[in-house]
């Protein structure tokens, strides 16, 4: 029975001239939002790796130096994208593509898309998540808001009712014709998205990426699922077409445009961060407790080398085998990047807040529960952003540790000599390994339920009501 | 003796009106029943209670000894049901549209027997591979004749059936309808033909402001006779 009836639906809506048109319109976007999403990721994997190999080139190629030049000197880390990120963008274009490392601090990552593009990137890019999470919701409305109102409008329910088949089990019957006409448009692009992303070797024997894009899928299907349902059980509960419309018109808006903004608004204002030159005045301040490597004068610097002196019994710096400066940059830099790491846990805290926020929404809301779920299983969500920074200031502290290693074994008056320039073709470069996806689905329990909670209520309760319908 | 349909006191009361007033009837297997009564005289409403889509208020409505209030769904086996103006799913053919409501019925026929039902039901055979958007209103009504037949039910819950239908397509309706009643089959018919009544019913009721205020056989009255006594009822 359920059968039959899906298969009317399906072939009702295939039939149907205005589904044709809105879900060729949805299906070329689809379409489009895959390939430039591909184009745009190859060309910045692209740039990136480049920019990556050449600062490393360039690392490698200095000529003899002090040891602290070099931790001056610097490196760069560029953060590859995700491979799934075509799909979803995520906070990639807001969030920073590169961090200098350097001696003494840590930088934030910088040279965000958003930075470097014209404001209209603000409003959001024409992604294939984007088209998934906020214009399919929109065709599903369209697709299925007259499904039970124009049966009893017509009097084809009384007659369909007739035969023998339930409320619910009509419900059942449009919700899986309805899916069909769904997946029939989101299909093809996402069997694109598959074909461009395995046909590359970067990701062709990749199981962690063929893992991200199932679950990516499948989180999908629970939305459009849940989108369907509901649209079903609202048509079933009016008693006119257009009431249906206006109302899923208005679930459409409240959960795709206007809860997101102002749980954002919300966390924001009960969560405040902090101004850049605010944390850069609190950073400074805390770094001044600490020993100041370029200060022969500080006095912690001067109890230090004490320290040493009394340690290798000697008398004198001179006849020290390691260099005091060398040590004391060490210890200055252990504490500044104590302080650093302090101050940004803290700004992640706060940020991580303000998403806690909108992540809890997502019980109340499919849209954002969908939202962190598809940004996280494409990598491109905040978690994953602090992955990286962690990942590059972990580097930044042990290269600068190792050329702090170095210059202290260069022993008293290194400063007037320089290293070799093959010791820096031995000091390792940076390369980022993103995380698995079972890391990433550590931070996505909460939308994950919060779909599958709805998924499970809303057909519950769903159904239920429509059993509770009046068919006359 | 169990009745093929059966209302015992039934009532309906809406918010603001008591639609069906005590109704007390018994129809047996063969028999052809018509109900005539004005506009909003209940007809419709009785339809629906032995179709189990509304609850009644008081009493009950029985369908091959089952009472419909507590097996709505189970009922439908043995009933089949035409509405004033059969409304069909417009992006399906005719022929699609019977197949569809076979199977909802429990019904897998091959597309040869499917055809022979709308043949029978007086669907031009150049119509059946039609979208039934483009069918007129008798053409509709047809396929509905087509998917009550298709079903073998035990009892015909008609209102209006012939709504629609040129007087060609009436009289086969007629003969169709006996034919019915001859197999055994119990058929209730809500209808303003007087005419038709007489012609295809065994007994005549009829219905005043949710009241069943007389029953007659048809043999008992001319045509003539049955149209007097249904407008003194109306005065």
């Amino acid at each position: 029975m359920i059968q039959s009836i899906a298969q009317k639906e399906f072939i009702s809506t295939l039939r149907d001239r205005r589904f044709v048109v809105l879900s060729g319109l949805l299906l070329a976007l689809l379409l489009a939002a895959t390939l430039v999403g591909r184009g745009s990721y190859r060309t910045l994997q692209h740039e990136r790796m480049v920019a990556q190999q050449t600062v490393n080139e360039q690392f490698h190629n200095q000529p003899n130096r002090h040891p602290h030049r070099v931790a001056h000197y610097g490196s760069f880390a560029f953060r590859p994208r995700a491979g799934l990120s075509f799909l979803d963008a995520g906070l990639d274009s807001f969030t920073g593509a590169s961090v200098f490392l350097e001696a003494h601090q840590q930088n934030s990552v910088n040279f965000s898309q958003a930075q470097q593009s014209g404001s209209l990137i603000r409003f959001g890019e024409l992604t294939v998540a984007f088209v998934l999470q906020v214009l399919v919701p929109l065709l599903i409305v369209f697709l299925c808001f007259s499904a039970f109102t124009e049966e009893r409008e017509t009097g084809t329910l009384k007659l369909l009712l007739s035969q023998g088949v339930s409320m619910r089990r009509v419900a059942w019957g449009k919700i899986a014709g309805y899916g069909r006409a769904v997946a029939l448009v989101v299909g093809p692009a996402l069997a694109l998205a598959a074909w461009l992303l395995f046909g590359e070797e970067e990701f062709a024997h990749n199981p962690d990426v063929w893992v991200r894009l199932a679950l990516f899928v499948a989180g999908y299907a629970v939305y459009f699922f849940l989108w369907i349902v509901g649209a079903v059980v609202v048509s079933a509960r009016q008693r006119h077409a257009r009431s249906a419309l206006v109302l899923l018109l208005g679930c459409w808006m409240l959960g795709c445009i206007i809860l997101p903004k102002a749980t954002a608004n919300l966390g924001a204002t009960l969560f405040p961060t902090i101004t850049k030159a605010q944390m850069d005045a609190d950073v400074h301040e805390a770094a001044q407790k600490g020993i100041n490597g370029h200060d022969p004068q500080d006095q912690r610097s001067a109890a230090l080398k004490a320290n040493l002196l009394k340690q290798y019994g000697v008398d004198s710096e001179e006849k020290l085998p390691v260099s005091v400066g060398g040590l004391v940059m060490a210890e200055s830099e252990a504490y500044t990047s104590k302080v650093y790491q302090q101050h940004f846990a803290d700004l992640t805290r706060t940020y991580e807040r303000q998403n806690a926020i909108s992540n809890w929404a997502g019980l109340l809301n499919p849209y954002q529960a969908i939202r962190p779920l598809s940004m996280g299983l494409a990598g491109s969500d905040f978690a994953h952003y602090v992955h990286f920074q962690q990942a590059a200031e972990s580097y930044r502290y042990q290269l600068v540790q190792r050329l702090n290693g170095l210059q202290a074994s260069m022993g008293y008056g290194d400063k007037e000599r320089k290293l070799d320039a093959a010791t820096w073709q031995a000091i390792p470069t940076f390369a980022y390994q993103a995380p698995p996806v079972g890391w990433a689905l550590g931070y996505l329990l909460l939308p994950a339920l919060a779909l599958l909670l709805w998924a499970v209520g809303l057909s519950w309760l769903g159904l239920k009501l429509i059993d509770n319908t009046p068919v006359v | 003796m169990t009745y093929l349909l059966e209302a015992k006191d039934l009532r309906k009361q809406y918010a603001d009106k008591l639609a069906l007033r005590g109704l007390n009837l018994q129809i047996e297997a063969g028999e052809v029943f018509c109900l005539l009564g004005q506009n909003g005289a209940g007809k419709s409403t009785t339809i629906n209670l032995f179709l189990g889509f509304i609850e009644p208020t008081a009493g009950a409505a029985y369908l091959n000894g089952l009472e419909v209030a507590a097996n709505s769904l189970k009922i439908k086996q043995y009933l089949a049901y035409i509405p004033e103006n059969v409304m069909l799913y417009p992006h399906l053919t005719g022929l699609e549209n019977l197949a569809l409501f076979s199977s909802l019925a429990g019904f897998s026929y091959k597309e040869s027997e499917l055809l022979a039902y709308l043949d029978q039901a007086g669907l031009p055979a150049e119509a059946v591979r039609r979208r039934v958007g483009t069918y007129s209103k008798g053409m509709r009504q047809k396929v509905g004749i087509a998917i009550a037949v298709a079903k073998h039910a035990k009892v015909l819950l008609l209102d209006e059936p012939t709504s629609g239908l040129d007087p060609k397509a009436s009289n086969e309706f007629s003969e169709l309808l006996r034919q019915l009643s001859q197999q055994g089959t119990a058929v209730f018919m809500a209808t303003h033909d007087i005419f038709r009544a007489k012609e295809v019913g065994t007994r005549v009721g009829i219905m005043r402001e949710g009241e069943l205020v007389d029953v007659r056989p048809t043999a008992a009255l001319n045509a003539n006779e049955l149209e007097q006594l249904y407008l003194t009822y109306m005065q």
